[in-house]
């Protein structure tokens, strides 16, 4: 047994979560859920992707459905609920509607097939994963797609899987930086305990607090907005943004002067849309980036197939980047 | 007419179903969907359930409630289910565990009441023998699924699909149907249960909506009305509990208003910012407040029952519909008069009408509205800045600026005659001095009465 299994079962809820479509997010999930010693723990499965069709229109390659072990809970939508291909007891039906209907929750009775797809709102994640809490349930996990259709966040849980692969980036060397970036940003550590009381409930906007700890709002809807000025804010400690943190943003706190000791705090890593580049300039000048919910990265997988057929070396490819992020990475195909 | 409707009337009425602590969304929209109670007897009645929550709200321990709380926010809308049962459709699974769900529910909360002598106050049906159809094993937990022993055949399939996992999609397709069979008799047994489980439906609602009444009483201090059967509506220190909530947000605190009024037109007069508006906002409001069995904002309040009721407010413009403000107004002025005609019990609570036109014309629109709505059974409760003759109104005034301070007490005058005030409250708001003092010296030298 790979060494994470054991890793997975030392907190209450895993995300996996893909770079990309086709990075093998849904082999690593399946590799996970036979694996997980299901009679001695209760698991629950979901996913916050809304995507239903079982073939992928994208790219055209089938879209599996996930393989339940029998005493394994899980969140699914109405409709594909109808459509499962297992017994399975019924526990919960939410009142939130998705586009596929409501979220379903329910026990396998036998093992079989199921297709995922759960809450689709950060209230509405939140509140199925209290719910599984209340049944009990030792682990959650979410099959976590990194999307902007969904607001429900993958970074609620306490640990994650990321899945990489030639589908992002069919260069190695390109792939290797990139799925650093994002491992930066998954570790980016959290802001103080008190910052996160306060600025938790805002969801949107663009705040600071000032040396005495009182917050203020800027006049600005977003980092997006085009007119953001930095006045008054010689005092500002910690700067807040809720929404999406971009690069014109990002580059305008670096270039400000009185910014030079700010901390910059964002949701999660999933709010963070800046290049690569941007980033580093920013932490290279001293800058600060702090997040209010962050997940312990595990391991990361990789599929070195991308969907056109492109096949990198799986060896090199997994030593590069565990080189470049300290971290186990394991393709799960060839370890299989 | 139903409270969705008078929801977002301008008195302020969505302050108070906003601070509704509700449990479930189905109670709500039940709620909202609710008729506006027009009987001295059902209104009665209504407060006399309320009466038996806040009682039982105030003698029973805290955890007790808390548990009927939490249950009842597992009350779901399961109309379109209930629907399909009505119409002899097959139920599936998600609608077979909504019934099963719903039927414990409900027989929870009424064990509950039960136990805390509140038995038959809301009439829940028994749905014991719908729970025994949907748990075959006894269980008695609200999860559901096609139990093995409805179907020994069923029963067989499924050792056979976890013997043979190669084989279960076969095995699945033939269990399909099996279990569609057990769907469709489950369902022919709960057809004649479906008016009992919608009646239940009701029941957790109306529950739902009484703790909440109950519960908001207490938190603004509110009070039980009683039915007045004079036709003359007494209210004493009476408040607006947005209006006390915002002050106290600045550290200040409500006056209250005592006020009574009955077929007699009562006619309102007093100095800018003396709270005339917000009196007639709470005036409106409360009457909505009684006739959905609300507690009321007031130390005591002795209200009587009316068929209709128009809240005019003068700053109201209609822009979808393309009309100005005085257009709007005379609108709906219109239909207070219109509605006077039908012989009803009418309350109409008008806010300085014809205010946005010039004030002989104003004056002369005001004085005729006063004798066209006067003895033709209508509750008339009007503001106005205009000196007009009361004729048989009854004149209240708000006693006004008295060293440095508003005084919000409304007392009876002999005449309608307005005070005066208005540039004395300007110079008290540090408006521009030129501007007052040369409209002072414009008044010395051309008084205008």
């Amino acid at each position: 047994m790979l060494p994470f299994i054991d890793e997975i079962m030392r907190y209450d809820s895993l995300s996996i979560v893909g770079l990309e479509k086709n990075t093998g997010k849904t082999e690593c999930l399946k590799y996970v859920l036979d694996r997980l010693p299901v009679q001695q723990k209760r698991i629950a499965v979901t996913s916050i992707g809304i995507d239903g069709e079982t073939v992928d229109q994208v790219t055209r390659t089938q879209k599996p459905e996930i393989v339940l072990r029998e005493g394994m809970y899980f969140g699914t939508s109405e409709m594909h609920y109808r459509q499962r291909r297992l017994v399975s007891e019924l526990i919960d039906v939410s009142d939130e509607n998705t586009s596929l209907g409501r979220v379903v929750t329910a026990k396998a009775l036998t093992t079989g097939k199921i297709l995922l797809s759960g809450p689709s709102s950060a209230s509405s994640l939140r509140r199925w994963m209290n719910e599984m809490r209340r049944l009990d349930i030792d682990l959650v996990i979410i099959d976590g797609a990194l999307s902007r259709m969904s607001s429900a966040s993958p970074a609620v849980s306490q640990s994650m899987i990321l899945a990489t692969g030639a589908a992002y980036s069919a260069n190695l060397a390109t792939l290797v930086s990139k799925t650093t970036h994002v491992v930066d940003l998954v570790n980016l550590e959290l802001t103080s305990e008190d910052n996160i009381q306060r600025l938790m409930p805002l969801e949107r906007g663009l705040w600071f607090i000032d040396g005495e700890g009182d917050l203020h709002s800027l006049d600005a809807m977003s980092s997006l907005s085009k007119d953001i000025r930095f006045e008054g804010m010689d005092d500002c400690k910690t700067l807040y943004v809720a929404g999406a943190l971009v690069d014109n943003f990002l580059e305008k706190v670096r270039k400000n002067k009185s910014l030079k000791q700010v901390e910059l705090v964002v949701r999660d890593f999933t709010k963070i849309f800046v290049t690569p580049q941007q980033f580093r300039l920013f932490i290279k000048a001293g800058g600060r980036i702090r997040v209010m919910q962050k997940s312990k990265l595990i391991a990361v997988t990789v599929n070195p197939t991308s969907p056109s057929g492109y096949v990198l070396d799986s060896d090199t490819l997994c030593n590069r980047l565990s080189e470049a992020i300290q971290l186990p990475v394991y393709d799960l195909l060839k370890t299989n | 007419m139903q409270l969705k409707n008078v929801i977002d009337s301008p008195c302020g009425l969505r302050f108070m179903l906003d601070e509704l602590e509700l449990q479930s969304g189905f109670a709500r929209r039940w709620l909202l969907d609710s008729p506006m109670m027009t009987g001295d007897e059902e209104i009665a009645a209504s407060y006399g359930v309320l009466h038996r929550f806040t009682d039982f709200i105030d003698r029973v321990e805290k955890t007790h409630i808390d548990t009927l709380l939490f249950k009842l926010q597992g009350l779901k809308d399961i109309r379109t289910t209930i629907l399909n049962l009505t119409q002899n459709a097959v139920l599936d699974d998600i609608e077979l565990f909504e019934v099963k769900h719903l039927a414990i529910l409900s027989t929870d909360v009424a064990k509950i009441l039960r136990q805390h002598d509140m038995d038959g106050v809301v009439k829940i049906p028994a749905l014991d023998e719908v729970i025994n159809i949907l748990d075959p094993d006894g269980l008695k937990i609200a999860t559901f699924y096609i139990y093995d022993s409805y179907c020994a055949q069923l029963k067989d399939l499924r050792i056979q699909m976890r013997q043979n996992p190669d084989q279960q999609d076969d095995l699945l397709l033939q269990a399909s149907e099996l279990e569609e069979g057990v769907r469709k008799d489950l369902s022919g047994q709960l057809h004649p249960f479906a008016t009992a489980i919608e009646q239940a439906q009701i029941a957790l609602a109306q529950i739902d909506v009484y703790l909440a009444k109950a519960k908001q009483m207490k938190l603004m201090g509110l009070t039980f009305p009683t039915i007045s059967s004079d036709g003359t509506s007494r209210y004493m220190s009476m408040f607006n509990p947005q209006v006390k909530d915002a002050l106290a947000a600045h550290g200040r605190s409500f006056q209250p208003v005592d006020i009574s009024y009955g077929m007699q037109p009562t006619l309102i007069t007093g100095a800018n910012m003396g709270g005339k508006t917000v009196v007639l906002k709470t005036l409106t409001m409360c009457q909505l407040l009684f006739q959905f069995g609300f507690g009321i904002p007031a130390a005591s309040a002795q209200i009587a029952v009316k068929d209709e009721i128009y809240f005019c407010i003068g700053d109201e413009q209609s822009l979808e519909k393309g009309l100005s403000s005085f257009a709007a107004e005379m609108k709906n002025i219109d239909a207070v008069i219109k509605a006077s005609r039908k012989n009803k019990k009418l309350l109409a609570l008008i806010d300085e009408p014809a205010r946005t036109t010039n004030p002989t014309e104003g004056a002369a629109l005001v004085s005729a509205l006063l004798k066209v709505l006067t003895g033709c059974g209508v509750s008339l409760v009007m503001t106005t800045h205009y000196d007009i003759e009361p004729g048989e109104a009854r004149c209240l005034r708000v006693k006004g600026f008295e060293n440095g301070e508003m005084d919000y007490q409304l007392v009876e005058v002999q005449d309608g005659e307005v005070p005066h005030e208005a540039l004395n409250i300007a110079q008290s708001l540090g408006i521009d001095g030129e501007w007052i003092n040369m409209a002072r010296n414009l008044l010395e030298s051309c008084p205008v009465t």
